[in-house]
Order: C-alpha cells, then sequence, then structure tokens
C-alpha cells in the first residue's frame, strides 16, 4: 500500500469501507424494521456508507491522524450522544427507537449530531492548547513548526496561510458538490413532466419530488456556506500579509473556525440521507416543523457553521485593528481590508438571528414548544423576520470581499490609482449599514403588515446609492489607463459584468408592485445568481489567480485560465437569463416539474446545458489549480507588478511571513505618481514591529 | 482615572456601585408591582446595564493604550484579547436581543404569570455574585491571590445556587402554574416556549460561566496570575458579569413588564 | 474630449439598442402573460419605467467599460503607468446624488402604484380561499357553494379572504400580477378587479411540500351574466345534494380530498378513488388489504397506519377529523366511482 498515490489509497479505502459501513448499516436496518422494509436505498445504511467512507478516504490519504482521527471521532461521538437520548426515552418509558425508518428517534439524531460535532473538534486536536491553558500549562508562543509537504494541510495548523489554503479547498470542493447537485436537477428540469426523479423513486426515504426538493435546498446551503469558507479562505491568506502581520490575532481561533466547518459540512450532508426535507434553503415552518429528520441535520449543519463565520470574524476584525504596520492609518489601508471588515461586522452580529430562528423551529419539533405554530398562538412569520434579518445582509457578506477583490485588483491592471479611494472604502460601510434595515423586502407578499412595505422599499432601494458609488469608482478608475488583461484581470471584468446585471435586476425586485409579479419566480433566481457569481465566485477566481503565484511560487496556466474565463462568462449569461427569461414567463421557483402548457421546454433546455457548460469550466480551473501547484511556470517575483506589500518580498512566502517588518509611505494604489512605493523595509525583525 | 486607584477605593467602589445596583433593583420591582410603566423599567434597566459595564466589566479599558509600545509585551496580547472578547459579546448580544425580539412579537405586553418572590431572589442572587467577582477582581489587581480565590469561590457557590434555582426551583413552579404546555401539551402556546428559552439560554451561558470560573480559580491556586498578568483572571469576569448583564434585561423582560396572563 | 464624445454617443446607441432588444422579447413594456387585470396595468407602467431606466444605467457602465478597456489597453510591450488621477469630489458627489434622486422616484412611484393597486371598493365580491396541501378550495359564502375552480365576474373588484389549514402557500395568477401568501393563523386578502376573460390558474408561489408544482387550480374569468348563472347553478347544485353520495362529494370538495385523489383514475398526490372501493390495495409493507368502510375510515383518520405501495413514508395525507357520519358520506361517494 506504501507506495500508492495517496488519493488511489484514498479512493480504495473509500469504497472499502464504504461498502463495509454500508454493510453494516443495511445489517441494523434490517434487524430493527424487518427485511421487507428495509430499502436498498434506505437512510440508515446511507448514513452508515456516508461517515465510513468520509473516515476511510481520508484514513486512506493519510493515516489515522488530523482529519481522520476528527471524523473518527465524531462517528463515536455522534453514537454515544445518540445511546444517552435513547437511554433516557427508554428510562422515561418512551419508545427508544424510531419506527419511521430512520432507526434512532429525531432527539437521538439531533444530540448525537451535537455531541458528534464537538468530539471531531477534540479528535482533529485544535482544542488541545486550550485543554492546556485550562489546566494552567502554559504553551510555546510561537506555534510550532507544520509538518513540510502536502500532508500539513489534513491536520491542525495555526499557521493563517495554511488554515487560507485549507478554506479555500473545502470551498472547492463544496461548490463541486452544491454544482454537482444542481446539474442533477437542472437535468430533470430539462424538460417538462418528471423524467428521473419520479414520484415512484425511493432513495433515502424520498420520492423523486422529495429528492427534488432537498437538492435545491442543499444546492443552496451548501454553495452559501462553500461562499463563506471561500471568503474566509482568501481573507485568512492575504490579510495578515496586507497589512504586515504574523499571523492572524488568534491563531488557534482561526484553527478553530476552520475546523468546525468540517462536521457541519458533514451535517448538512448528512439530511441528504435522513429523508431529505423538502423547504428551500429558507426552511420557513410550518412546513419545516413537518419535514423529516434531515431537516434537524440541515439546521443543526447550518447552526454549526454559523459559529465558523461568527469567530472568523471577531478574529479579523481584532487582527486588523490591533496588528497593522506602522504608518498604515485607517485612509492608507489596502481597500479590501475595508469590504472585509465591513462585511465582519454584519457576520459577527446579524448571524445570531439565522442561529436563533433555526434553533426555535428545533426546540418546537422536539419538545411541542410552539413559537411558529399558529394554532396554539405562534407566529409564523416571526421567522421570517429572524431569518432574513440575517440572510439578507449576508449577501452583502457575500459580496463586499468581493468587491474588495475587484477593487483592489483594478488599479494593479489598470497602472492607474483607484479612483475615489474614500468613496469606495466608505460605500462598503454605507452598504453594510443600510443592509441591517431591508430585510423584509423578501417578505413583501408574506402577509406581514401592509404598511410596513414602503419603509422597507425606500431603504432597500437606497442600498443602490453605494453600489453605484463603486462602479462608477470602477470605470473612472480604468478611464485613461494602461489596461492589460492577464486571467486575474479578465475575472475581475466579469465580476463586473455579472454583478452589474444581477444588480440592475435589485430595484425591479425592491419596488413593492413588481416584486408582486417576480417573488418565487425564476427572475428573483437569476438575480441571485448574477450578483452571487459577480460578487462572489467570479472575484474569488480572480483572487485564486492572482494569489496563486504567492502561495506556490508558480503562475497558473494562462492558456487554462483563458479557457476557463472564455467558456464560463458566455455560458453563464446564458445561464441566469434564460432563468430569467423562464421566470417572466411564470416559472415558478423550486418546482420538479412545470405546466407544459407555458412552453418552457425550450428554455430550460439551454439553460442547462449552459449550466453545464459552466461546471466543464469549473472543472478546467480545478485542473489548472492542482496542476498548477507541480507543474506551473515558475514565477517568484513580483508577477503582476504591484505596489502592495506580499508582493515586495520572494515567492513563495515563508512561513512566519516578512523576515523584516515595513512601514507604510504612500498610498496603496498610486500608479503613475512616481513615489517611492506604498511601503518601505525597515531593518527590525518583523516581531516587533509596531 | 479608575484604574490608577489603590484597593481600597477600589473596593469602596465596588460597594457603592453594588448600593446603586440593589437599589435600582428594589425600585424597578415596586414600580412594576405598583403601576404599569415599561418606559420607566427601560430606563432602569438600561441605568443598571451602564453601571456594570462601567464599573464592573471596565469596557473603557478597551480604548486604553497599554503596552502600545512593545507589541508583544503581555500588555499589548492582553489588550488584543480583550478586543476579541468584547466582540465574541457583542455576537453573543444579538442572541439575546434575537430572543428579546421574539418575547416581544410573541407576547407582546403581557407576561407569564410566575413567582415574583423567586424572581427577586434569584435576581438578588445573581448580583451579590457578581458583587463579589468584583472583589475577587479587585484583589487580583493588586496582587491579593488569595483574596481573589475566597471571592470568586463565594461567586461559584451564587452562581451554583442561581443556576439550580433557575432549574429546578423555577422551572419546576412555572410547569406547575401550567408553562409545561409547550412539553406536548397544547394550551398555553408559545408563552412556555419563550420562557422555557429565555431562561434556559441564559442558564446556559451560566453554567459556561461557572466553568470558567472553576478553570480560574484553580489555575489561581496554582499560582500562575500575578497583579501584572492576569488576563484569565480578567476575561472569566468580564464573562461571568456580561452573564449579569443579560438577567438585568430578561429579569424585567418576564416577569415585570405588561399584564400577567394565564 | 473626444473620448467623452463618443462615448457620450455610444452610450445612449448601446441604450436603445437594449430596449429595443427587449422589446423583441416582449418584456420592455409590459410583464409577461396578459394583463388580465386593472392592477396589472398599474404594475406595467412602472415595470417599462423600470425597464428604461436600466437600460439607460446598463449603457451609462458598460460603455465606458469596454471603451477604456479597447482604447485605453496596454500595448505589447509597453510598461507605462496610466494618468496619474486619484478622484474627483464633485464627481463623486455627482454619481452619488443622482441615483439617489433616481432611487427615491422610484419608491415614490411604488408606493403610488402600490396605493393603486390596493384601492378599495367598498361593493366588492368576497369570496373565502382556503389552501392546503396541496390544493385551493374556493367558498362562495352568500351561497353556501365550495368549488375547486374559482369563477369570477369580469370588470368587478373581488375580495379575496384567505386562509390556511396547514402550511404557507401563496396565491398567485401569473396574468393578474400579484401575488400574496396565504398563512396558517390569519386571514390575508387578495384584492383584483379581473378585466379580461377567459381562463388562467392560481399556482401556488411558495414551497409548501412535495407537490406544490402541483397546487394548481383554475381560475375562470366570465361575462356578469354567466358567472350569474354558474353560481346559481352551483347552488342549486348544493342544494339538491342531499343524498349521502352527494354530501359526500360536496365533503370531498370542502376538505380538499379531490385536490390530492383523483375521481377518474389519473394519478395525483394521493391514489385515485376510481374503482377503489372493495378492491385489494397493496401496503408498501408487502401486505395488503380489501378497502373496505374499516379501511377507508382508518385511511381518513390516521393515514400513517397503512401506507400505499409507491407512495412516501410518513404520509403525505395529514389526518382529517371528521365525523362517523360524514366518513360515511365520503363512503358512499367512493362507492359510486367505478
Ligand atoms: C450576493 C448577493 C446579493 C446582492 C448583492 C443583492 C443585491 C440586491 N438585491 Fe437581492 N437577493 C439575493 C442576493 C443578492 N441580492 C438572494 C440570494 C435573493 C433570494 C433569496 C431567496 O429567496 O432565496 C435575493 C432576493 C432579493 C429580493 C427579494 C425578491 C423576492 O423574493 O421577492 C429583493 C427585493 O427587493 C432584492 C433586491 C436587491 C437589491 C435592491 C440589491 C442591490 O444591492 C443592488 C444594487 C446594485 C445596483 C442597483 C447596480 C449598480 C448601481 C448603479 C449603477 C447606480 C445607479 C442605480 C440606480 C439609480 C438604480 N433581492
Ligand atoms: C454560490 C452560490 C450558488 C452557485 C455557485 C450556484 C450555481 C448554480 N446554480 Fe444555484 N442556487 C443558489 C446558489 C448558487 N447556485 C441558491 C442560494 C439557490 C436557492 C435555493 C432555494 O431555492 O432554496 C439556488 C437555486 C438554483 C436553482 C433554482 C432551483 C429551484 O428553485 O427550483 C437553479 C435552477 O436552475 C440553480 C442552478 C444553478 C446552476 C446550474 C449552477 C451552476 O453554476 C453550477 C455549476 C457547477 C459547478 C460549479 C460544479 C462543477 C464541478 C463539478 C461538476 C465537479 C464534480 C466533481 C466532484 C464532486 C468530485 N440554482
Ligand atoms: C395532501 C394530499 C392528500 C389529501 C388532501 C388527502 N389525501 Fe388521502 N391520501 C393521500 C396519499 C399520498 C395517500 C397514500 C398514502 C397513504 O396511504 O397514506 C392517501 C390515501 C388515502 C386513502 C387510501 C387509498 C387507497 O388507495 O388505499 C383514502 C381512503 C384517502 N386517502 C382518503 C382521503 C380523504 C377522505 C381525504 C379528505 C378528507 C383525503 N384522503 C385527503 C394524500 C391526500
Ligand atoms: Cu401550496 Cu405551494
Ligand atoms: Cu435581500
Amino acid at each position: 500500500m506504501k507506495n500508492i498515490n495517496p488519493v488511489w489509497r484514498g479512493l480504495i479505502s473509500l469504497i472499502v469501507f464504504g461498502a463495509l459501513g454500508y454493510g453494516v448499516g443495511f445489517g441494523i436496518s434490517v434487524l430493527v424494521n424487518g427485511a421487507a422494509k428495509t430499502s436498498p436505498a434506505g437512510p440508515i445504511p446511507s448514513v452508515f456508507a456516508l461517515f465510513f467512507g468520509f473516515a476511510a478516504f481520508f484514513f486512506g490519504v493519510i493515516g489515522y491522524r488530523g482529519v481522520t482521527r476528527g471524523l473518527t471521532w465524531q462517528v463515536i461521538g455522534t453514537l454515544v450522544g445518540a445511546f444517552v437520548v435513547v437511554g433516557i426515552r427508554a428510562a422515561m418509558g418512551l419508545s427508544a427507537f424510531d419506527g419511521k425508518g430512520f432507526f434512532l428517534p429525531e432527539g437521538a439524531w439531533v444530540f448525537g449530531g451535537l455531541v458528534g460535532a464537538i468530539s471531531f473538534m477534540f479528535g482533529v486536536g485544535v482544542l488541545s492548547d486550550w485543554v492546556k491553558w485550562a489546566r494552567g500549562i502554559e504553551t510555546p508562543e510561537e506555534h510550532p513548526q507544520d509538518e513540510s509537504g502536502w500532508k500539513k494541510f489534513f491536520s491542525v495548523s495555526l499557521d493563517h496561510k495554511v488554515i487560507g489554503i485549507q478554506y479555500v479547498v473545502t470551498a472547492l470542493l463544496l461548490i463541486s458538490i452544491g454544482g454537482l447537485f444542481a446539474l442533477i436537477f437542472r437535468t430533470e428540469l430539462a424538460a417538462s413532466q418528471l423524467q428521473f426523479l419520479t414520484e415512484g423513486l425511493n432513495i433515502f426515504s424520498q420520492n423523486g419530488l422529495q429528492l427534488f426538493n432537498t437538492l435545491i435546498s442543499l444546492h443552496g446551503m451548501i454553495m452559501i456556506v462553500s461562499i463563506l469558507l471561500g471568503i474566509a479562505g482568501i481573507t485568512n491568506y492575504v490579510i495578515p500579509l496586507l497589512i504586515g502581520a504574523q499571523d492572524m490575532a488568534f491563531p488557534r481561533l482561526n484553527a478553530f473556525s476552520f475546523w468546525i466547518a468540517v462536521p457541519a459540512v458533514v451535517l448538512l450532508l448528512s439530511s441528504l440521507v435522513l429523508g431529505g426535507f423538502d423547504t428551500g434553503w429558507t426552511g420557513y415552518p410550518p412546513l419545516s416543523t413537518l419535514a423529516p429528520v434531515g431537516m434537524q441535520m440541515f439546521f443543526l449543519g447550518v447552526f454549526v457553521a454559523g459559529w465558523s463565520s461568527i469567530l472568523g470574524a471577531i478574529n479579523l476584525i481584532t487582527t486588523v485593528v490591533r496588528m497593522r504596520a506602522k504608518g498604515m492609518t485607517a485612509w492608507r489601508m489596502p481597500i479590501l481590508i475595508w469590504s472585509s471588515i465591513a462585511a465582519s461586522l454584519i457576520t459577527l452580529t446579524a448571524t445570531q438571528f439565522i442561529g436563533l430562528s433555526f434553533q426555535m423551529v428545533m426546540f418546537q419539533r422536539l419538545f411541542g414548544m410552539g413559537f411558529y405554530d399558529a394554532a396554539k398562538g405562534g407566529n409564523p412569520i416571526l421567522f421570517q423576520h429572524l431569518f432574513w434579518f440575517y440572510s439578507h445582509p449576508v449577501v452583502y457578506v457575500f459580496v463586499l470581499p468581493g468587491l474588495g477583490i475587484i477593487s483592489e485588483l483594478l488599479p494593479v491592471f489598470s497602472r492607474k490609482p483607484l479612483f475615489g479611494y474614500r468613496w469606495v472604502a466608505m460605500s462598503s460601510l454605507g452598504i453594510a449599514m443600510v443592509g441591517y434595515i431591508v430585510w423584509a423586502h423578501h417578505m413583501f407578499a408574506s402577509g406581514m403588515n401592509e404598511y410596513l412595505r414602503i419603509p422597507f422599499m425606500y431603504s432597500t432601494l437606497l442600498v443602490s446609492v453605494p453600489t453605484g458609488v463603486k462602479f462608477f469608482s470602477w470605470v473612472a478608475t480604468m478611464w485613461r489607463g494602461k489596461i492589460s488583461t492577464p486571467t486575474p484581470m479578465l475575472f475581475v471584468l466579469g465580476a463586473i459584468m455579472v454583478f452589474f446585471i444581477g444588480g440592475l435586476t435589485g430595484p425591479m425586485n425592491a419596488t413593492v408592485s413588481t416584486d408582486l409579479f417576480l417573488h418565487d419566480t425564476y427572475v428573483i433566481v437569476g438575480h441571485f445568481h448574477d450578483t452571487i457569481f459577480g460578487g462572489f465566485v467570479f472575484p474569488f477566481f480572480a483572487a485564486l489567480y492572482y494569489w496563486f503565484p504567492k502561495a506556490t511560487g508558480r503562475r497558473m496556466n494562462e492558456t487554462l485560465g483563458k479557457i476557463h474565463f472564455y467558456l464560463m462568462t458566455p455560458s453563464f449569461f446564458v445561464l441566469t437569463f434564460g432563468m430569467m427569461y423562464a421566470g417572466f414567463l411564470g416559472m415558478r421557483r423550486r418546482i420538479a416539474d412545470y405546466d407544459p402548457e407555458l412552453h418552457l421546454d425550450g428554455i430550460h433546455l439551454v439553460t442547462t446545458i449552459a449550466g453545464y457548460l459552466v461546471a466543464i469550466s469549473v472543472i478546467v480551473f480545478i485542473f489548472n489549480f492542482f496542476y498548477s501547484i507541480k507543474h506551473g511556470e515558475k514565477a517568484e517575483g513580483n508577477v503582476w507588478n504591484s505596489r502592495s506589500p506580499e508582493w515586495q518580498v520572494p515567492s513563495p512566502m515563508p512561513v512566519h511571513n516578512y523576515d523584516k517588518s515595513f512601514e507604510v509611505i504612500g498610498e496603496p494604489y498610486d500608479y503613475g505618481s512616481g513615489d517611492n512605493g506604498y511601503v518601505k523595509f525597515i531593518d527590525e525583525p518583523a516581531s516587533n514591529a509596531h | 482615572m479608575a484604574h490608577t486607584q489603590d484597593k481600597s477605593s477600589a473596593l469602596s467602589q465596588g460597594v457603592i456601585i453594588f448600593v446603586y445596583l440593589a437599589v435600582l433593583t428594589i425600585i424597578e420591582y415596586f414600580v412594576a408591582l405598583t403601576f404599569d410603566a415599561t418606559g420607566l423599567l427601560i430606563v432602569i434597566a438600561i441605568i443598571k446595564a451602564a453601571l456594570v459595564m462601567y464599573y464592573y466589566m471596565h469596557v473603557y479599558k478597551l480604548n486604553s493604550d497599554e503596552g502600545a509600545d512593545n507589541r508583544n509585551s503581555y500588555a499589548y496580547k492582553a489588550a488584543t484579547d480583550r478586543l476579541g472578547l468584547w466582540l465574541f459579546l457583542l455576537s453573543d448580544t444579538f442572541v439575546f436581543a434575537g430572543l428579546m425580539v421574539s418575547r416581544m412579537n410573541l407576547l407582546g405586553l403581557t407576561r407569564p404569570h410566575l413567582n415574583q418572590a423567586l424572581g427577586l431572589f434569584v435576581t438578588a442572587v445573581l448580583l451579590v455574585s457578581s458583587f463579589f467577582m468584583n472583589r475577587g477582581e479587585t484583589a487580583m489587581k493588586f496582587g491579593d491571590v488569595k483574596g481573589f480565590m475566597k471571592n470568586t469561590a463565594v461567586t461559584f457557590v451564587l452562581g451554583l445556587a442561581f443556576l439550580l434555582g433557575v432549574v429546578f426551583v423555577e422551572w419546576r413552579m412555572a410547569a406547575a402554574e401550567g408553562l409545561t404546555a409547550s412539553f406536548g401539551n397544547p394550551a398555553t402556546g408559545p408563552v412556555g416556549g419563550v420562557f422555557y428559552l429565555m431562561t434556559g439560554m441564559h442558564a446556559f451561558h451560566v453554567l459556561t460561566g461557572l466553568i470558567f470560573l472553576a478553570v480560574v480559580w484553580n489555575n489561581a491556586r496554582k499560582g500562575i496570575y500575578t497583579a501584572e498578568k492576569h488576563w484569565g483572571v480578567e476575561a472569566a469576569t468580564v464573562y461571568w458579569h456580561f452573564v449579569d448583564l443579560v438577567w438585568i434585561f430578561f429579569y424585567p423582560a418576564l416577569y415585570l413588564i405588561g399584564k400577567v396572563v394565564q | 474630449m473626444i473620448h467623452f464624445l463618443i462615448v457620450g454617443a455610444l452610450v445612449i446607441v448601446v441604450a436603445l439598442l437594449t430596449y429595443l432588444g427587449l422589446d423583441l422579447t416582449g418584456l420592455a413594456d409590459k410583464m409577461n402573460p396578459v394583463t388580465a387585470s386593472a392592477q396589472a396595468v398599474s404594475i406595467d407602467h412602472l415595470w417599462h419605467l423600470e425597464v428604461m431606466v436600466m437600460c439607460f444605467l446598463f449603457g451609462l457602465i458598460m460603455v465606458p467599460l469596454f471603451y477604456s478597456l479597447i482604447v485605453f489597453r496596454q500595448k505589447k510591450g509597453e510598461l507605462k503607468d496610466g494618468q496619474y488621477v486619484t478622484g474627483h469630489t464633485n464627481l463623486e458627489i455627482t454619481w452619488t446624488v443622482i441615483p439617489l434622486i433616481t432611487v427615491l422616484t422610484f419608491a415614490y412611484l411604488g408606493g403610488r402604484s402600490l396605493s393603486d393597486i390596493n384601492r378599495i371598493d367598498p361593493n366588492a365580491l368576497v369570496i373565502k380561499v382556503h389552501a392546503q396541501q396541496f390544493t385551493w378550495t374556493f367558498e362562495y359564502p352568500e351561497y353556501g357553494v365550495f368549488t375547486t375552480e374559482l369563477h369570477l365576474p369580469v370588470n368587478r373588484q373581488v375580495l379575496l379572504k384567505m386562509e390556511s389549514k396547514d402550511v404557507i402557500h401563496s396565491f398567485w395568477v401569473p396574468e393578474f400580477r400579484i401575488k400574496q401568501d396565504v398563512v396558517p393563523g390569519r386571514i390575508t386578502e387578495y384584492r383584483i378587479t379581473p378585466t379580461l376573460e377567459g381562463s388562467y390558474k392560481v399556482r401556488c408561489a411558495e414551497l409548501c411540500g412535495t407537490s406544490h408544482a402541483y397546487m394548481e387550480n383554475p381560475v375562470i374569468v366570465a361575462s356578469a351574466d354567466s358567472y350569474a348563472t354558474w353560481l346559481n347553478d352551483q347552488a342549486k347544485l348544493a342544494q339538491e345534494s342531499q343524498t349521502p353520495e352527494g354530501k359526500g362529494k360536496l365533503l370531498a370538495t370542502k376538505n380538499g380530498c379531490i385536490g390530492c385523489h383523483s375521481v377518474d383514475g389519473t394519478k395525483m398526490t394521493g391514489p385515485t378513488w376510481f374503482g377503489l372501493y372493495d378492491e385489494d390495495t397493496k401496503f408498501a409493507d408487502g401486505t395488503d388489504a380489501v378497502a373496505d368502510d374499516a379501511y377507508i375510515k382508518e385511511s381518513i383518520l390516521d393515514p400513517n397506519a397503512k401506507i400505499v405501495a409507491g407512495f412516501p413514508s410518513p404520509s403525505i395525507m395529514p389526518p382529517f377529523k371528521l365525523t362517523d357520519d360524514e366518513i360515511s358520506d365520503i363512503i358512499a361517494y367512493i362507492k359510486t366511482l367505478k
């Protein structure tokens, strides 16, 4: 086994142990439910196969340590937690097991899932230093050197650069999984009537319609989590470099934020096999109080993932406030920092609301507390307020860092200062602040107090103003520049165009009376794919192409990069224009089958094909990414001829970042001014920087 | 400024603040019993919160530039940690704010029927515990580890009493009042849900606070804190007062404002 | 200067072309399907205005972007920097204030349009709407009529008072434009003045469970006369149906059973009732039973007790609290379906 490629080793153990887990699950299922009631694609065999397979894959790749140990502990923790509940139920004289095919009762799944997530953290080893502190044992100030080579990415590392890459790769993995789900349900949507997600289907205790709903809902949430992780990845990697810090303010918390996302994702995915849920990513009650156990796993997964973003935001803000290089005053910070801070402020505060709203549904399901149960005097619309109080601002969490990346790269490739730096910086804060008070624009048709719709219409439209400032400033930055278009710049331009289309469809959603038509149609689906791709996906790719040489000392392949861009951008426009057009013709959201009388078959087919083309372009990217790590063209100098500090030292970045600390002596984007640059290195070891 | 006092004046400041808080709580209680003045109750709660934040939790320290001349110094690092802690508390505030919003939405200006004497009693217990916590921290600030341990032990016992009081007495009495409705018996709707979730979430924070106190107490016993270096103690203190701060708002929200419903 | 002139001209050209392009798809001057209500007219106006402004903005950003990209690109081998300009306060103020005014205008017009579509006619016809997974039932309170098709007279304001039995649904007739959620525990209102005779569909627009896609019922807008005739017929039918079968049929409509169970053998969310009675039913666990009175009663009161083969578990069908008399009426009705 030793000299086989680790990836193959992983896949082999995935298959072997996945099958083993499946067998065990099948056996249990037969024992508990009887052979007749056990379906081959039933929840128990699948959940065992999923858990075993995951853990075994990593076992094959790196052996028993890091993630593997975490996942093993998660499995054990889940079982222990679950059986505690089973025991308590048995002691209370309640039915200990579940008769509906899920083996364990709902409470056991939930508690088991929670204990499992915590066990993961102990198993993977992020908590060990804190445990030492709690016992009064000092840990070394300098964090320990990671092992060399790729294996360090699979275990806990305290180095912000390693964590950044861990985040980015996880995000790419999630985009692939979410994208795969999208391709599955897009295929079903290519024609009216049900083709393969039929009512007769029975996978994971779901018929085709339920599975379709599960897939769209998970697509939505997995993509959103992938965005949050992708952003965390970029900011983690880049921001300490931009401000000249050794690391983030709290390296252990940083590792914690990353690793907690892993069990969260496992929980999220387990909802697919535990009966799924049919509510969309919004999980509105009362529907979500009726869905199968999968619903609880979804809520729990999102809740745990929420902690990852909250703690990440705390870390980021503290780092920026406390650890900037000498001379880096507020108005001389790189612009990406402004937007990341604005986004972090939102994450820090609003995330608690979605956590709470989900918890309340969980409690309602577990204990019958009737928060959202109208029959008991609860209020289903309260959930929507709590939910959107987070979920609207979070769309600006998705885009603000992305817009920051645009503003960061545009001057480099236009060879011109960022036009109106202060206005652009303030517009980020403006968007974030106004973003707090617009949430009810998702609820214009919800039956909330009618008069509230007017103030929310005003506030929503107001967001366009600071966003507009960014667009105009970008255009003015390019005007009379000396523009070159390597791959990162292409993605920046793509981002601007795509986000612009998405943004322009915003105001028509915001005026109440037109929204009463557009709400819950594919127009909205088109709107947000545009804003999300333009505000996150395109800038994310731009950032990866741009900072790749910094991380690896090699460039990504330009030709493949261009293929990626020129394939993705047009197909993406076709995808979203197709969505919007279908929406205008009356296509509702979240339906697997549409009325043939609407004559939507043609447009849906085109949309599906476009979706596949986008997927192919992403596969090209993923190939390029892993290929270039080893085989890319060497690029150790200032590849993009940037003023930014991280490019003034050779790539790849050494473990402890800068050897010498620097002082800020100019403006970050003063290209063409002929001054002495943005930063000056001073002869002082970086650890004593001030 | 408060942080350049000598020990006895620091301690007596703690006493004075405690007296203010106690008097305000009593006023609050009688106001609520005699007439319907939600606005006044909110004002009192805010004043109490401000007193706790300033004198017990030392928010102003966020603004200090201790250790700025050497970024590797303990003081500079502690100040960084302090910012992190406060950001965490800010975030946590939003959980409680969300609960408050839900409470207002679901119950409006009504409140569950609860035992007033018990409510006032647990509130007093928590307040007194904050007072001892403050004494403990002050002792540590002047290097008095023994004093710290003594006061923290008292705090711990009071906190434990609060926790047990809520879970084993208050919840049982509430259940007797019919609030268990939520556990399977669909009679009183979300009232029980709101009550259990608010007190439960707060109790959970008390529990974590107790664990935190136990940890710093044990570390103090091992002698790893000094007058200059005791960030762990400060963090535990601030966290403990934060739990008290939340109760300053939850107590009137659950026990005092609005009309009783049954 | 010449750059500005060219760009200015191009902006106008591109804006016009965008508008014309949208017009080709038929989306520029009104929203899609036919405009079939008075309220839709006002919404379409607002829409048209927004489209025009968006087309202009599209040109305004895209033209200078592409223009710079082409004209100000770096020539091969050239390593110069661009012109050193860091900002321009007056420009910034301009492009803050003008969009501000624009959006405020939108908001104002949006408010106007909203009050237009909410204008109340005191003589509005009141119809009750009951939503449930996965069908709509309409009640004409003054006539005791229950139907699963919504009939409306043309050119008269109707006020729908909507209630949901289970989860949130949303009432949407695309031709009327407006959409309104139906929420359990409260009554939401939907005001509409149909202006165009024809038959449409109300399509549930809020995800309400697996068969959300199929929660579509016919909406028929007819002249005042034919509406009155239809209503009278229905009222008569309701009165005459005093037989158990007749009452059963009415109950099946009222309770929404026929939203999931077809009576002619076609497959819907639930198994068809056609030929159900006294025949063998196969269950998901492999057993089977004859559909007699006791079985049907059990199916209604506790749908989870036995799941019909091919249908998901737990049952999608909610338990119904019906009296014994009502159940025997329904059974009498099911018996007729052969
Ligand atoms: C990245 C995410 C992102 C971003 C940035 C935005 C940006 C905006 N969104 Fe979007 N939105 C979503 C993601 C996003 N949205 C998602 C995910 C949903 C659906 C959720 C669900 O239901 O599942 C949604 C749904 C949604 C709705 C609810 C629709 C419905 O369900 O009925 C509304 C309604 O107002 C809305 C409005 C807006 C507005 C006004 C903006 C503005 O911020 C746009 C501002 C930008 C511009 C306007 C362009 C540039 C400006 C200028 C050039 C200046 C001049 C402009 C003018 C004078 C107008 N969005
Ligand atoms: C980051 C956010 C994001 C991204 C990137 C996408 C990407 C895509 N989305 Fe998604 N979408 C959402 C966020 C996102 N979406 C949200 C929030 C919803 C709302 C959900 C709800 O209503 O509840 C939604 C809903 C949604 C719908 C509406 C469903 C419905 O209402 O019925 C549709 C329909 O066409 C759709 C399509 C697509 C397509 C074709 C892509 C394509 O771009 C996907 C392209 C494919 C890839 C990027 C993957 C490529 C890689 C591989 C294929 C490799 C696979 C290999 C391995 C796994 C090893 N999405
Ligand atoms: C939400 C959709 C839905 C509604 C509304 C509904 N049913 Fe059902 N019904 C189902 C489904 C799905 C099944 C099959 C699964 C099962 O056996 O529970 C079913 C099964 C049945 C059966 C057993 C049929 C057989 O083939 O053996 C009967 C009888 C029945 N329903 C009667 C009713 C009556 C009477 C009403 C109204 C008072 C009603 N249903 C309303 C979905 C529905
Ligand atoms: Cu009813 Cu969707
Ligand atoms: Cu929004």
